[in-house]
């Protein structure tokens, strides 16, 4: 037995022990002093068929090529955009969600021989082959680097960048299955949307960039981790970065609904503060992305989607809630669409329409009062997003540029919604929006004061 | 995928859920580790099962029988369910269900007997000539959708399972020496029967075939993708036989074709128990 393997045993015997210490020492802080018993607290998922899994390539295609990736990703939109969605059609798309089975440690373990050129024993001080999570298009194992700190290892399936390329160029077939899916939507654009998203989730290196983007951003913030990424352990099909525990999102589930408040608040602000300070936007809220932790801290994961803003794109966005929100100026409001796309200048539509349902998205903006966002207004905003046949219809449009950004409505929503969250979510906004710098609304906001305080440089950073 | 759009697929998934028993008491005919086992749960099998209809329906006595007999045309995918699980039951069931289910069959067929209005020839179901015909369809069918279109396999893995299936043909009634036992003397066979015709029977057949009633149109689209792929595997002297044009070249790649099976395979595996079925197979095989 090898010197990792023994150190590996000796500390899953120890865990309880370890467990009740690293209870005491955490305190307020998110991570375990010692990344071996971080190593530990790191739990497996139970709903992985490790009896089921792929021990080659080709059973890799033969589960997840041939369009059935693609389609199971299908399956997770629907997820967001059917709040009453039929039974059956819910049953069947949870079953997909769960049915690709990991790797074998063997596999696993090839993918890593190619990327980092060594076995994971070589490569790592500690190396745990059974994956404790599954991710859309590979899995994740934690292990602990020669340097001594715990870290989670994304490892993409072999293969599946090119299956997944070569399907979503079958457009034809997509927009067919996709129309008999989901009648009455706009096969188009779902189409689109799909296919961006899984052309960036395959390609780990340009996650890496974004995750790090994020995570310097945020380094010392009280509430919001983003894990580092290790550079010199990640690759196109590799990504290292540092192992966090925290609770699931079913677990925040059951705690009391102040502490779901709480991480909503984290969450909108993350998002808020992302967009309008770091110009970027992570473009995945879904809800297995989260970690959280006691008091409204939560731990942002997996950032394969992230779209960055220059400030010409978001001015007309700025313009929009200024003149909606502000001004009530709804002439100037609809020009603000207009001029980002979103809208086809003298579309014969009343302005008086074009508020009603642009105005939508900005529901939890609109009133200076406490809100509580609820699942059926969730789905009702994303439906609107995607419905093709509505009086705007034939005029509105989703610019490239804003693609991502839209899925704030596809996911925050949804996310907020099934937490049920209250907040004067005005407020929040106020504090962050570039025009506004209002004054903390609440103790998580006076927290994060405290911290732009000490790093001024974060008030406002331009890439 | 609504439920009413995956009607058709309905009575397949419950004939497969039900061949594959939780508890077998053996490992059947052919058992886990068979090339049987590996070849019967390939995905693309839908066209293979189109293929052998279309090559089935050439013996004019073979599709009498069908014809005369069998009440398929009020429940198309019902029939196509039952032949199904036939084949998943003789598979993966344990021996006794799958010689019980040939016995049922064997049953069935000492009733299928009469005179084909086209060539005027009698038949009998029991004929083993008839027998070996249409088994001799299908597993050609299997072997040259799987070469096309299935997960890649060795040549001689493909003959080791023309080999085992010949115990397929034995319990329905052809006796095992007269039976081919690789790929390429199962086509010379196929190639030899003299009587090979398209009668208006079997035309009037394969067309409900390849366009079934009471598809909505989304599935009805993908259904005809699949429909012309299956005529395009087809030799072609059977294709000419029903008069269909070559389909295009760009129709018939692997890659696309697969795809289609795949969302397929996908929409199938979402009915109930299709996915655990499944999974009890693979746990067989890897045991």
């Amino acid at each position: 037995m090898s010197a990792s393997t023994s150190a590996l045993r000796q500390s899953r015997v120890s865990r309880g022990a370890a467990l009740a210490r690293l209870a005491l020492r955490i305190g307020g802080r998110y991570v375990a002093r010692s990344p071996r018993l971080l190593f530990a607290s790191v739990e497996r998922r139970g709903e992985l068929r490790h009896d089921l899994a792929l021990r080659s390539a080709d059973e890799v295609a033969e589960e997840l090529g041939a369009m059935k990736g693609v389609l199971m990703k299908l399956g997770q939109m629907a997820s967001y955009i059917y709040e009453d969605m039929p039974a059956t059609f819910r049953a069947s798309m949870s079953r997909l969600q769960h049915r690709a089975p990991p790797m074998t440690g063997a596999l696993a373990a090839s993918v890593i021989v190619e990327e980092l050129g060594g076995t994971p024993a070589e490569v790592f001080a500690e190396w745990d082959p059974l994956p404790f999570a599954a991710a859309s298009i590979g899995q994740v194992h934690r292990a602990i680097t020669r340097d001594g700190r715990a870290v989670a290892v994304k490892v993409q399936y072999p293969g599946i960048a090119r299956s997944i390329t070569s399907d979503l160029r079958n457009v034809g077939l997509l927009r067919r299955i996709v129309g008999a899916a989901f009648p009455g939507l706009d096969t188009r654009s779902l189409v689109d949307e799909l296919g961006d998203r899984l052309q960036e989730e395959v390609d780990y290196v340009r996650e890496a960039e974004s995750q790090e983007l994020f995570a310097g951003y945020y380094d010392g913030h009280p509430y919001i981790r983003v894990p580092h990424v290790i550079p010199e352990l990640s690759t196109e099909r590799v990504l290292t970065s540092e192992l966090v525990s925290g609770a699931t999102f079913d677990e925040l589930l059951t705690w009391d609904q102040r502490e779901k408040d709480l991480a909503a608040e984290t969450i909108h602000r993350f998002v808020f503060r992302s967009l309008y300070r770091l110009h970027a936007f992570n473009g995945d809220p879904h809800p297995g992305n989260y970690l959280f932790h006691r008091g409204g801290r939560v731990s942002f994961l997996d950032f394969g989607l992230t779209k960055l803003f220059t400030d010409d794109d978001l001015a007309p966005l700025v313009d929009a809630v200024r003149f909606l929100v502000f001004e009530k100026d709804y002439e100037a409001f609809r020009a603000a669409l207009e001029r980002a796309g979103f809208l086809k200048p003298g579309a014969p539509v009343p302005t008086e329409t074009v508020v009603d349902r642009f105005g939508q998205f900005y529901g939890t903006v609109l009133q200076d009062a406490p809100m509580t966002i609820t699942p059926s207004y969730a789905s009702a905003i994303v439906r609107r997003f995607f419905d093709a046949r509505g009086p705007l219809a034939p005029y509105s449009d989703v610019p490239r540029a804003y693609v991502v950004m839209q899925r704030i409505n596809l996911g925050l929503y949804a996310v907020l919604g099934s937490l049920h969250a209250t907040a004067n979510w005005r407020r929040i906004a106020e504090e962050i929006w570039p025009f506004r710098n209002g004054p903390p609304s609440t103790p998580i906001g006076e927290a994060e004061a405290e911290w732009l305080r000490t790093n001024p440089q974060k008030v406002l950073r331009i890439n | 995928m609504e439920t009413a759009r995956l009607s058709p697929l309905e009575p397949l998934a419950r004939a497969y859920v039900k061949a594959v028993a939780a508890q077998p008491a053996d490992g059947g005919l052919f058992g886990p580790k068979s090339m049987v086992w590996r070849v019967n749960r390939d995905r693309s099998f839908p066209l293979a099962g189109m293929r052998s209809l279309m090559v089935q329906a050439l013996h004019p006595l073979a599709m009498a029988g069908v014809a005369q007999h069998s009440a398929w045309r009020q429940d198309p995918f019902g029939r196509l369910a039952a032949t199904s699980s036939y084949v998943l039951t003789t598979t993966y069931g344990d021996t006794a269900s799958a010689l019980a289910a040939a016995a049922w069959v064997r049953k069935v067929h000492t009733r299928v007997r009469g005179t084909d209005p086209q060539t005027g020839l009698p038949y009998s179901a029991e004929d083993p000539a008839l027998l070996l015909w249409v088994h001799a369809g299908m597993v050609d069918s299997i072997v040259e959708v799987v070469r096309r279109y299935g997960r890649p396999i060795e040549p001689a893995d493909l003959d080791r399972y023309v080999a085992e299936m010949v115990t397929f043909a034995e319990i329905i009634g052809v006796p095992r020496e007269e039976v081919p036992a690789t790929a390429d003397s199962l086509r010379a066979y196929v190639e030899s029967v003299e009587l090979r015709q398209a009668t208006p029977a079997a035309k009037e057949a394969i067309a409900i075939v390849l366009d079934p009633p009471d598809l909505d149109a989304e599935t009805r689209d993908l259904w005809h993708d699949l429909a012309q792929v299956a005529v395009g595997t087809l030799p072609d002297w059977a294709r000419e036989m029903y008069g269909y044009p070559a389909p295009p070249a760009e129709l018939m790649e692997r890659e696309p074709v697969r795809q289609l099976l795949g969302a397929l395979d996908l929409a199938f595996e979402s009915l109930p128990g299709v996915l655990e079925a499944r999974q009890r197979i693979e746990l067989r095989t890897r045991a």
